[in-house]
Order: structure tokens, then C-alpha cells, then sequence
């Protein structure tokens, strides 16, 4: 919010870091059991968790179809499927390393390190996406050159890589890229959608970018500046690229915060078509880290963190919400919108019959904490 | 919304337990060679005479904040060093390179663990920018060249690259404005040059060896006082033994160990009645006085305000013990400090009855204090000794729990990670002229017993239950213990035993009650400890 936070501060409050000590250092080289290859026309979702795997789930049955072992260090398992659904593309090994993995074999087919060079350590924070082609793969890197007693962090950067170019993948084209960029899609006019202070579009041959959907800079009178965060770059159904946000809409004549309306909202980018929308659908009453419309009706918004919420956008209202054992970050939707399954953190991918919200099934993922994972539902 | 954070992103150097220990160190020339030895790896040597390496030169900071640094080196850079070279390092650093006494003034809560203390700035753009993660004080105990603090934003950025997407980060162009603006604005205010530096710099140094009067005062405990023997003083290292007593007659007793840091920093580790405990004191410029906290080692929540005079150093009077008395009653007072002279000056309306004991530092009389005694704070003397001073009251006209807003932490239960609780103690306050309370004339009395217990915050917290399930208050002292850590099968959706809860004081006075409340915070653990919060 762009209004001071009057949350009273103490030092003993201040947020207690959280260690990434527990990761284990194994690079492993992976012989994974390859597990059958996927069948064409059947449902499947996928996503990944500790040690460092990603579960590819058969929707029909609601039950793991196969596991591949992930090389290097988990973390964050964010996942992209590529065009034809042959391959995923996973951002692991510390925020470092994009792996694309042939999900029929399990087989690393392509491998880009962020760093362009062995004095950089370059991270990319959730920020890479494929064309609609699939041939090329983006992604935002933030690089800082480690001195040997200091570091230089440097300007953001997107890399281009063809997707064809193997295990050891140089970008082919770099440009300049706006810094605070996570989640990202590319739309069907080749155009990449880049949601960072602002959702940009940008020209992946020139590396020009302009304002396509203003979040931090949007002109919407009596709101205040949007707080958006959004890490998971769900492919939808409907091609729809939804980013949520909270925001305060003041009362008219009024500047006080205590007397607004807190909002949620989203915006949209539907790739297909690239029509954008920006749409308040509720009060805020509690935190979604994910939501995503129905592909069966686009009035109807689901959102999920502490619970599982169903809203009808038009009316701004809460039409249920379903109790959960415990947060869930990410939520996806099959494809005819009938289910959806709730991902990130812990191991259990929750099932919930969409019109409902009754619990259908849980899936329990063998290894640890799926993190950030993104979770994918796709159609071979 | 603020509370929205990226999960488990941000990595910290596990810090933990890390402390200033007092222990073999060696002298500058042990330092240099050990610089040379283990750090040239990565730093690089500017200068021969005098020598000047690369970082490490231009940054002056407090022992913590150079203990912290280099303990950074071993934990993130892989330095190899022992703990005696450690150790060594840390003297030296805080000797050549620290910060004079005033340079440490109202930071000095964070090197003494008070960690409820309530940190506001005039600079929101500080407080957001640099207080969000760590404390202010953590930044206002050091001093460098604009060079050096962007060479901190650049170490902030490149170590955790995902601080720019943070709540209070992503709304604006952090590094952008780190860089510009926060870099000159800390330059400016915090600058590695300094008159005060100098000057510490340049004056003898007084050892501390010598016998010290105390006067201390503990939430739970009360009023203590008694002597503080200190020996040695070889390479500023120290034994020191304390013998005193509580209020209640109760024994303050134990040993220990303790270094001197730039000349006034005093660390010690002791063990009282079992416990281990540790002393983080400022001594002085004449080396005559020692001020600062005294708390538990692993509960660091449990301490007290110590303050001690050096006898022989000239009369002065620490305390009056209680520091209030009644219009109207009869009560014993202790009076701590040293060279306490015969005559006791009380000021009108208050007799002393009889002297019950005296000594150099201490002594206890009986006062009678006339209904008439002017109402207010006055000024006490001993012969010579004075400093300290005595709340004259009619009746408590309102109570203030204090502190009003603490943060308590689960721990325990297997973990790694001991519960952190809270100490609350009720502020006496009597009506000013206007008679009303609540008012800028209101004066204050001290500390006074209370009964003790704890409500739910809000409606929320009543649902969540959260009084039955994140500790208990004891009664009488005003300790809020916390709960176990790790999730609660019995709490919904097993959620951990953190709450939000209201504490009450009641205080009792001519028949009535009167009440107060604060709040109290009850959280997780704190999985990253560093010295300096
Ligand atoms: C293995 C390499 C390495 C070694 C050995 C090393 N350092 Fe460093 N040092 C670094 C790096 C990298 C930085 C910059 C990043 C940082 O601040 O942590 C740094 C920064 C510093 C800083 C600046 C910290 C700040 O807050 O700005 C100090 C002071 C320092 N080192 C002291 C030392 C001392 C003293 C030693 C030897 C006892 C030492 N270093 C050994 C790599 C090293
Ligand atoms: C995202 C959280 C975060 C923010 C924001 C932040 N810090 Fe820090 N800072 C840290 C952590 C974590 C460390 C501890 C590094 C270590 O383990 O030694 C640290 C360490 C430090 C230190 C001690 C370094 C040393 O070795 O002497 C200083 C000084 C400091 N920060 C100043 C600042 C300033 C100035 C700003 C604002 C520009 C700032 N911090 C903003 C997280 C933060």
C-alpha cells in the first residue's frame, strides 16, 4: 500500500528469516526410472517437491502416473509445459538452472544456466516463460557479479534461448529487462507478458517493452497503488493469464484508509486474444496466494491459501469457501473445469469438486514440501 | 497487504548462540598477522604503514557488529579461522575501528538485548528501507564512507535477491532508491570520520579493576543491590564476582568472566545461582561508572538494569530503594551507591526515624513521611553523594503495564530454539494538580504488585482461544511463560500455539481496583539469532 503501514514494529517482531540451510548440497547425476510414457487425450497435472522430483498425475484417476528424479538442488520447482506437452521446463537448483525434462522419458533434454559467466551468480525469480511456438524459452535474469570482496549487482536482464539448443543452452539474444519481473506468459502474437511493478508486453526480436496492464502505476481514482505478488504462472485452460491483487478504494470525497473498501481483484491477459481486464471481485476478508477463473464460467473467480474460496465476480461476493487441513499456494483447474487441485507446501495435492468445494481426494506425493511449485494441468 | 510474503525465500547465516566470549586474545601484531594469513584470500592488503586491507578498514562498528561480520566470512565465505583468532579479531576491530561512547547512544538497547524496545524514526524511508528485516539499531551502530554502504546495499541485493520483491520493497524501485538516496542520507548521518571517534580514540583508558557498588532493578525480582569485585585486567580481561541481595533478601550472588572493548565496552559472562547470565555495560569516560542490562544467557528476555559507581571514585548515589514512599506511612528505604556521607538529606515533610545499617554503600533507614510532604519527585542526598532520587505520593491515581506491547515466542518442545516469554511490571502513576488521570501532569511513582492475567486481544483470538493455548501468566510476577512450538493438533488447522492476547494488570488501592492493560504477541520461534537483533 502506498499509505504508511501503522502496524506497530518492535525488533523482537521483525520478521524471522528463514534459512535455506536445510537444503541438502546433493548434485546428483540422474538415473531416473523412466516410468511409461504419457498417453495422448488423457488429463495430467504436474509439480514438484523436495527431495528434488517432479510427479506427473493422472487427473482421470486422481493418482501419480510417474516421478522423474530432477538434477542438482530443488528449489524452486517452478514449471512451464511446453506447447505440444512433451516437455516440462523447470526453474531449480537454487533459482539457477532452467531443465527441460521429456516427461515420457524423464530425460533432461535442454539445460540453461542463468549465469553468462562463472563470476556471476544470477537468479531468475520465477520469471521465464515459453513462446507460443514453444521453440523459444524466456526468462529474467537478476545477475550479481561476485567480487572477491564485494558484489555488483547488476541490471536485470531477459535471455532468449532456442529450446532446441541442448544441455549446455546459450541465449541467443539478450536484452535490457525492467527488474521486479516473477511471473510471465507469451501471447499467441508472440508477444511476452512480464508481470513485475507493471504488467508489461514486450517485443522478444527487439527487446522493446511498454505498459500493457499499469499495476504500480495504474490511474484508477480513489485506489490506492495495488499490492501484487505472484510467483506462480499457472497455464490455464482458457489461455487466460491471471495475476491477483489487493488494493483500497478510498470512499468518495475521502483519503482515509481506515474508511475504504479493501479489495481483491485480478488481472487478466488472455493470451489467445490479448484482450486485458482489470477486476475487483470481493472484499478482502483473507489472503489467496493463487486464483484462477472457471473454464466452464468466467464469473467465477477461486482463490486459495488458508482456505479455499469461490467468488462470483460480478456480484462481489463470497459464494463458499471450503476448510483446509493446512495453506495450499497454488490452484489449478481441470480443463473442463469440473475439478480443482490445490498445490504447494507440504506433499498433498488436495482435490475439490469445483462446483462444491466438497474435498474429493488427496493425493500424497511421496519426498517433502512441494514449495512454490507450480502447479500445471494440461491435455496430451 | 503488508502480511503477504514471499515463503521461505530469504536465506540468513545462522548466527545462533554466537557470542562475545571472553578468552584468550592476542595483541595488534597477532591481529595483522592473522589478517594477512586468512583474509588476504579474498580481501587485499592497500597498505603497508599502517596497514589498510580492503572493506575491513574503512567500517568502524561495535564488538557485536564486528563479531557478526566476520562470523559472516566463516558462515557464508568460508574463511577458516579459530575461535582464539576470532576472538582476537574482535578485540582488535572494536579497539582501532569502534565506536566512541556518544556514538553508541540511543542504540544501545540492541547490543543489550532489550528486544521489545520500540524503534520509531523521523526517516519512514529509513525505517522501511533499512529497519524492516533487522533492527534501525543494528544500522546506527556503524560508520562508514558512502563506498562502503553501498557496498552493503550491493551485499544486501546480490546475497538475497528476492529482498527487492518483498512487502515494503515491491511497491517501489528499491535498489534505485537504496543506492541513491539511502546511501548519502547514511553517509551523511553515520560517517566513518568522526570528532568523538578521535577523540575516544586519542584519551587513556581507565581499567576496571576495583570494587563496585550496584543498584539493579528486575521485572518479577525487583530492586536488587550489592558489590561487584572485579579483578585482573591483563589484555582488558577481568573476573568479576557479584555479591548482593534482592528486596525480598533474596541472594544475588555469582562469578565470572568479562573483556573490555574499545576501552568501555564491558562483556562478561557469569554464572549467578546456577544461571548463566551476561553483562553488557558502557563504562564511563572517568571510568567511574558502569551502566547497561544484565540478563539471562539463553532467556535474554529475563535481565535488569544495572548500574554501578567504583568506590573511591567521588560520593554519588545510585538509587533510593523503593523509589516512592506514601504521605503519611512509615518505610524502610535503602539508599545504594558510594561514599554515602551521614547526613541524609530527604527533603521537608520526610524524618528519618532510625538507621537501621550503613556502610560505604549502602544505607537502610526508616522514614516517616507527613501527610503534608510536598507531592512529587525530589532530589535525595547522602554527605556528598547524590544522583538519585524519591517519588513522594498520596495514592496511585492510574496504572500503566509496561512494557505495553511485547512479543513473545514459543520454543522449546525438542527444538533447537528456547521459548521466549515476557516480563510485564505495573507503573504506578499519581494525578497531577488537575486531579484527573491520564494527563501531562500525571507523576510517576514506580513499579508496585499487581495480579496478573491475561484476555483475549479481540474476537478473533477469543474464537482461536488463543489464552488457553499460547502460555500462562503467573499471578504475582507478571511472567508470561509461552507454550510449546510446533504445531497443536487440539487448535484449528493445528496451527502453532501463537496468539494475540491482552495483559491486565490489577493493582489495588484504598479498597479499589484499578486496571491496566498491554499487549502481548505471541509468535514463533525466531530461527535466526544474531547478536545484534
Ligand atoms: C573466502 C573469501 C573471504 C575471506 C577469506 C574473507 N572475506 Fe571478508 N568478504 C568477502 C566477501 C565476498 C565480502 C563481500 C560480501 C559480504 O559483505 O559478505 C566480504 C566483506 C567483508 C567485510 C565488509 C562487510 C560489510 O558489512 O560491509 C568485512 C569487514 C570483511 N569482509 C572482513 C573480513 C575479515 C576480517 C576476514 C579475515 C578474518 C575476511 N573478511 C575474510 C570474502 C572473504
Ligand atoms: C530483506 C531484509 C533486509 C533489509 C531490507 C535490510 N537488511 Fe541489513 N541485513 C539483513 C540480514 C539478513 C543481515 C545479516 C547478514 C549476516 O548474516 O551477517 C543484514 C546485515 C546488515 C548489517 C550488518 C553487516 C555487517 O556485517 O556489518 C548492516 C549494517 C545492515 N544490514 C544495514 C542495512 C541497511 C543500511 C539497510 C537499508 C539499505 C538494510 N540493512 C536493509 C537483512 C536486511
Amino acid at each position: 500500500m502506498n499509505k504508511k503501514n501503522t502496524l506497530r514494529r518492535s525488533m523482537a517482531a521483525m520478521l524471522a528469516t528463514v534459512t535455506l540451510g536445510a537444503m541438502a548440497l546433493i548434485s546428483s547425476t540422474v538415473m531416473a526410472a523412466q516410468g511409461p510414457a504419457l498417453k495422448s487425450g488423457d488429463e495430467y497435472m504436474i509439480v514438484a517437491n523436495y527431495p528434488n522430483q517432479m510427479h506427473v498425475l493422472d487427473l482421470k484417476t486422481d493418482s501419480i502416473y510417474k516421478t522423474c528424479d530432477m538434477p542438482d538442488r530443488f528449489g524452486p520447482g517452478a514449471l512451464q509445459v511446453s506447447p505440444d506437452k512433451k516437455t516440462a521446463y523447470i526453474l531449480n537448483n537454487g533459482y539457477e538452472d532452467i531443465y527441460g525434462v521429456d516427461m515420457d522419458t524423464c530425460e533432461v533434454t535442454f539445460h540453461a544456466r542463468m549465469a553468462a559467466n562463472k563470476k556471476e551468480r544470477t537468479k531468475t525469480i520465477y520469471a521465464f516463460a515459453l513462446s507460443y511456438d514453444g521453440k523459444e524459452l524466456y526468462a529474467v535474469q537478476n545477475p550479481t557479479l561476485m567480487e572477491r570482496d564485494h558484489y555488483r549487482v547488476q541490471p536485470t536482464r531477459l535471455a532468449v534461448y532456442s529450446t532446441d539448443a541442448g544441455v549446455n543452452a546459450k541465449p541467443i539474444r539478450t536484452f535490457p529487462s525492467p527488474r521486479l519481473v516473477t511471473a510471465m506468459q507469451v501471447g499467441k502474437d508472440g508477444g511476452l507478458y512480464m508481470a513485475g511493478a507493471d504488467i508489461y508486453k514486450m517485443d522478444v526480436k527487439t527487446g522493446e517493452y511498454e505498459v500493457s496492464v499499469p499495476s504500480r502505476n495504474w490511474k484508477r481514482e480513489r485506489y490506492v497503488q495495488p499490492d501484487v505478488l505472484n510467483v506462480w504462472a499457472v497455464q490455464t485452460p482458457t489461455q487466460d493469464f491471471t495475476i491477483l491483487y489487493t488494493t483500497a478504494r478510498f470512499q468518495k470525497g475521502s483519503e482515509d484508509l481506515n474508511s475504504a473498501d479493501w479489495l481483491y481483484g485480478y488481472f487478466n491477459i488472455n493470451l489467445e486474444t490479448g484482450e486485458t481486464e482489470t477486476k475487483d471481485f470481493g472484499p478482502i476478508t483473507e489472503i489467496y496466494f493463487t486464483g484462477t477463473r472457471s473454464p466452464k464460467d468466467s464469473n467465477i473467480m477461486y482463490g486459495v491459501l488458508n482456505r479455499l474460496a469461490k467468488y462470483d465476480i460480478e456480484k462481489q461476493t463470497l459464494l463458499k469457501a471450503a476448510e483446509l487441513d493446512h495453506s495450499y499456494y497454488c490452484i489449478t483447474v481441470s480443463n473442463d473445469g469440473s475439478k480443482l487441485y490445490l498445490a504447494g507446501t507440504h506433499n498433498h495435492v488436495a482435490v475439490f469438486d469445483a462446483d462444491t468445494l466438497e474435498r474429493l481426494n488427496t493425493i500424497t506425493l511421496p519426498g517433502g514440501d512441494m514449495s512454490t511449485t507450480t502447479a500445471q494441468v494440461f491435455i496430451r | 497487504m503488508k502480511n503477504l510474503k514471499l515463503p521461505q525465500l530469504m536465506g540468513g547465516a545462522v548466527l545462533a548462540g554466537l557470542m562475545l566470549q571472553a578468552g584468550v586474545t592476542h595483541a595488534a601484531a597477532d591481529a595483522e598477522a592473522i589478517i594477512k594469513n586468512k583474509c588476504l584470500a579474498c580481501h587485499s592488503e592497500e597498505q603497508a604503514e599502517p596497514a589498510q586491507f580492503s572493506r575491513m578498514s574503512h567500517q568502524r562498528k561495535s564488538p557485536e557488529g564486528w563479531l557478526m561480520s566476520i562470523a559472516r566470512m566463516q558462515v557464508m565465505h568460508g574463511l577458516k579461522i579459530s575461535d582464539d583468532e576470532r576472538r582476537t579479531l574482535v578485540k582488535h576491530f572494536s579497539d582501532t575501528q569502534g565506536l566512541a561512547p556518544e556514538e553508541t547512544a540511543g542504540a544501545r538497547y540492541a547490543m543489550e538485548r532489550r528486544l521489545n524496545t520500540m524503534e520509531t524514526y523521523e526517516s519512514s524511508a529509513f525505517e522501511e528501507m533499512c529497519a524492516r528485516c533487522h533492527s534501525g539499531a543494528r544500522v546506527e551502530l556503524q560508520r562508514r564512507p558512502a563506498a562502503e554502504w553501498e557496498n552493503l546495499v550491493h551485499f544486501h541485493l546480490g546475497q538475497w535477491p528476492t529482498l527487492e520483491y518483498q512487502a515494503l520493497a515491491r511497491d517501489r524501485d528499491w535498489m534505485q532508491l537504496a543506492l541513491n538516496e539511502m546511501v548519502p542520507q547514511l553517509a551523511a548521518d553515520l560517517p566513518l570520520k568522526s570528532a568523538s571517534w578521535d577523540k575516544w580514540k586519542s584519551m587513556k583508558k581507565v581499567p576496571m579493576a576495583g570494587r563496585w557498588s550496584f543498584s539493579a532493578q528486575m521485572p518479577g525480582k525487583g530492586d536488587a543491590r550489592g558489590v561487584m569485585t572485579i579483578t585482573g585486567g591483563k589484555r582488558d580481561q577481568y573476573k568479576v564476582k557479584l555479591e548482593g541481595e534482592f528486596a525480598d533478601g533474596s541472594a544475588l550472588k555469582g562469578q565470572g568472566s568479562a573483556i573490555v572493548y574499545t576501552g568501555y565496552e564491558w562483556r562478561a559472562n557469569l554464572k549467578i545461582d546456577g544461571v548463566k547470565m551476561r553483562q553488557v555495560f558502557a563504562a564511563s569516560a572517568d571510568g567511574a561508572e558502569l551502566t547497561g542490562r544484565m540478563f539471562e544467557t539463553v532467556h535474554d528476555e529475563a535481565g535488569m538494569d544495572f548500574t554501578a559507581v567504583r568506590e573511591g571514585s567521588a560520593p554519588k548515589l545510585l538509587s533510593v530503594q523503593p523509589e516512592f514512599i506514601r504521605a503519611g506511612s512509615t518505610e524502610v528505604l535503602t539508599l545504594v551507591g558510594t561514599g554515602l556521607g551521614n547526613k541524609l538529606s530527604l527533603g521537608k515533610g520526610l524524618k528519618v526515624m532510625e538507621e537501621l545499617y550503613r556502610d560505604d554503600n549502602k544505607v537502610v533507614v526508616q522514614v516517616k513521611a507527613s501527610k503534608d510532604a510536598a507531592m512529587g519527585t525530589r532530589s535525595v542526598s547522602a554527605g556528598k553523594a547524590n544522583g538519585a532520587s524519591l517519588n513522594v505520593f498520596d495514592q496511585i491515581g492510574s496504572v500503566k503495564v509496561v512494557p505495553s506491547f511485547a512479543v513473545a515466542r514459543v520454543g522449546g518442545n525438542g527444538g533447537s530454539t528456547p521459548k521466549y516469554n515476557a516480563h510485564f511490571q505495573a507503573e504506578a502513576w499519581m494525578n497531577g494538580a488537575d486531579g484527573k488521570a491520564g494527563t501531562d501532569d500525571d507523576m510517576r511513582i514506580g513499579f508496585v504488585p499487581a495480579s496478573w492475567h491475561v484476555e483475549p486481544f479481540d474476537a478473533q483470538a477469543e474464537a482461536d482461544r488463543d489464552t488457553h493455548f499460547t502460555g500462562k501468566m503467573d499471578a504475582k510476577t507478571g511472567l508470561f511463560t509461552t507454550a510449546a512450538a510446533g504445531p497443536n493438533p487440539e487448535r484449528r488447522m493445528s496451527t502453532n500455539n501463537a496468539g494475540n492476547l491482552k495483559v491486565v494488570a490489577d493493582v489495588k488501592e484504598n479498597g479499589k481496583t484499578l486496571s491496566a492493560d498491554g499487549q502481548l504477541i505471541v509468535t514463533v520461534q525466531r530461527w535466526n539469532n544474531p547478536p545484534l537483533p
